[in-house]
């Protein structure tokens, strides 16, 4: 067991290129405490979604360190189906792309695919998937087909099928992108709802109105693929020259925030 | 590009019409793929006799009663069969016309053409009906062995392929695929099968945003055969792109919850009396069947 300080997530120095060619990440070190909300700043084809996916063991970095809860990430420790069991049941990844997420012929198959796949029972499943489906208000979608769903019914069936795994950390790639305004509201007021509840938050934004309820610390990212700032989401709002260097903002971006600085 | 410029002709005709093209058909025959499929969820969501059975238990016996139309050798027993087909349409409320159509339109052209031959006389001999000529001072012509045998044939494929319509227009997709993977057919398989159902609309959907695209950009009427094939090719060749990066993403998005290469699936089916019943109903009417075919001979 790891001890109460250490980091549930960490990486250290981990680069990535796609193709030996696409530099995608340099050099980034990220610690992740439980219980914390942490945002992934930058502007689009930095890296972040890349990052996400080397935090939930889909893509091993060229170089650098990956642990989780302690243990080393590697490709034989994902081998191993203990290991794996373990960090898949704690680590779920809610995708950009819906679609890509939700998979199955009907809503009720696509939550309990987790589940099943970490060898749970099956009336334990069908318990949980009809719990997971009745929080988060889908359970009328549950025999649906994936293509009758509109874009933010996709989302929720795409949370749900990480939730119902109950995972202590929830790994976000973009999640109020594309969707309306109360979608978008609904899913910010569930991440601080679940954050409350204990679990661990990462995400990967460029929507700076939401950051400071979405994240207690942010880390910003270059076009150079390189984390060049990191801090509160306050302190981060508060640097304009910071977000212009990052392509966060335009000189003529105006943010509506309390604390967000005036254009110089 | 400030300057406004109706797009009109200048001399103040309304324009010639022309033909419909390859890209307004592709989108009109998406659009009408998507209808048909979601007009026949509409059909097996319906409260009719077959939508209330277990999809494994209708299955089951829509290939006992394909099998049964398959060994029967006398028409009138197969028009029976066909009449059998017809009822279950009905109390299954699907309209029929659609129903007769969707068997009818087909058999015809595919299976009609196989049979023709068998029914002229230097293939099936026997007694000369329709009279075509002499060849080396023998009749040639149809002959009413030959008409039996093709109508034999006809209506055999048609009841078959009634049969397999009741099953597939009854049941959804999903729910069809569930009973083929509890009859214990290869759970890989049966995955394959339901991704690339679900993709097919994603894809679907990709392709007529691109044709569209394409027609909000041409104004010329006739872009020409050269052009086209350039488009379509280049679509397929995006669309290839695409879906290979959407499989990465899908397998990507399956281990992230657990997936090692051995597929699992809920089981939510229950026998109820209802398709007892229904099995009682059809295995006696198979054992009737087969016993009056007999019976009557050919």
């Amino acid at each position: 067991m790891p001890s109460v300080a250490e980091p549930v997530l960490a990486v250290n120095g981990v680069s990535f290129s796609y193709l030996d060619r696409f530099v995608a990440l340099k050099d980034i070190s990220l610690a992740v405490d439980s219980g914390e909300k942490v945002a992934l700043l930058g502007a689009n084809g930095c890296g972040k979604s890349t990052l996400l996916k080397i935090l939930d063991g889909l893509i091993l970095p060229d170089s650098g360190t990956f642990t989780a809860f302690g243990e080393p990430v590697t490709e034989d420790a994902l081998e191993d189906e203990q290991f794996n069991h373990g960090f898949r049941s704690r680590v779920g990844f809610v995708f950009q792309n819906s679609d890509a997420q939700v998979f199955s012929p009907t809503v009720r198959e696509e939550v309990s695919f987790g589940p099943l796949n970490l060898g749970m029972s099956g009336d334990e499943v069908a318990v949980r998937v009809h719990d997971t489906l009745t929080m988060l208000d889908i359970a009328d979608l549950a025999e649906r087909a994936p293509y009758q769903l509109s874009g933010g019914q996709k989302k929720r069936v795409a949370i749900a099928s990480v939730l119902v795994m109950n995972p202590e950390v929830l790994l976000f790639d973009e999640p109020t992108a594309a969707l309306d305004p109360r979608t978008q509201q609904w899913l910010i007021e569930l991440i601080v709802e679940l954050n409350a509840t204990g679990k661990t938050i990462v995400l990967a934004t460029h929507d700076l109105e939401t950051i400071d309820v979405l994240a207690d610390r942010c880390l910003v990212f270059g076009e150079d693929h390189t984390v060049v700032g990191s801090g509160t989401p306050l302190e981060i709002l508060g640097d304009r020259q910071l977000m212009l260097s990052v392509n966060l903002i335009h000189e003529r971006t105006h943010l509506h925030h309390p604390h967000a600085p005036t254009e110089a | 590009m400030l300057q406004r410029e109706p797009a009109l002709c200048p001399c103040g005709c309304i324009g010639k019409r022309s033909r419909t093209n390859f890209v307004d058909k592709t989108i009109v025959g998406a659009s009408g793929l998507m209808r048909q499929v979601l007009f026949t969820e509409d059909i097996a969501s319906r409260p009719g006799l077959l939508q209330r059975l277990d999809p494994r238990v209708k299955a089951l016996t829509m290939v006992g009663l394909v099998g049964t139309t398959s060994s029967v050798r006398n028409i009138r027993v197969l028009v029976g069969l066909y009449a059998i087909a017809v009822l279950l349409a009905v109390a299954s409320r699907i309209p029929l016309s659609y129903f007769v159509r969707r068997v009818w339109l087909f058999v015809p052209i595919f299976t009609g053409i196989v049979v023709l031959p068998a029914m002229f006389s230097f293939i099936t001999p026997g007694r000369v009906v329709v009279p075509l000529g002499h060849w080396f001072g023998h009749r040639v012509g149809i002959t009413s062995q030959g008409l039996r045998s093709a109508g034999l044939i006809i209506v055999r494929v048609a009841t078959s392929i009634s049969f397999v319509v009741l099953l597939t227009l009854t049941t959804t997709w999903t729910r069809l695929l569930a009973a083929l993977r509890s009859l214990r057919l290869p759970r890989m398989f049966i995955l394959v099968l339901g991704m690339a159902y679900r993709y097919v609309f994603h894809l679907l959907g990709s392709v007529t945003e691109m044709y569209e695209a394409r027609k909000a950009r041409t104004v010329q009427t006739n872009t020409g055969v050269t052009s086209g094939r350039a488009f379509v090719s280049a679509t397929a060749g995006t669309m290839f792109g695409k879906a290979h990066a959407m499989s990465e993403e899908v397998y990507q998005a399956m281990v992230a919850r657990g997936y090692t290469g051995r597929p699992r699936s809920l089981n939510p089916f229950n026998i109820a009396a209802v398709d007892v019943a229904w099995v009682v109903a059809c295995a006696i009417a198979i054992a009737l069947v087969i016993v009056v075919d007999h019976a009557i001979g050919r």
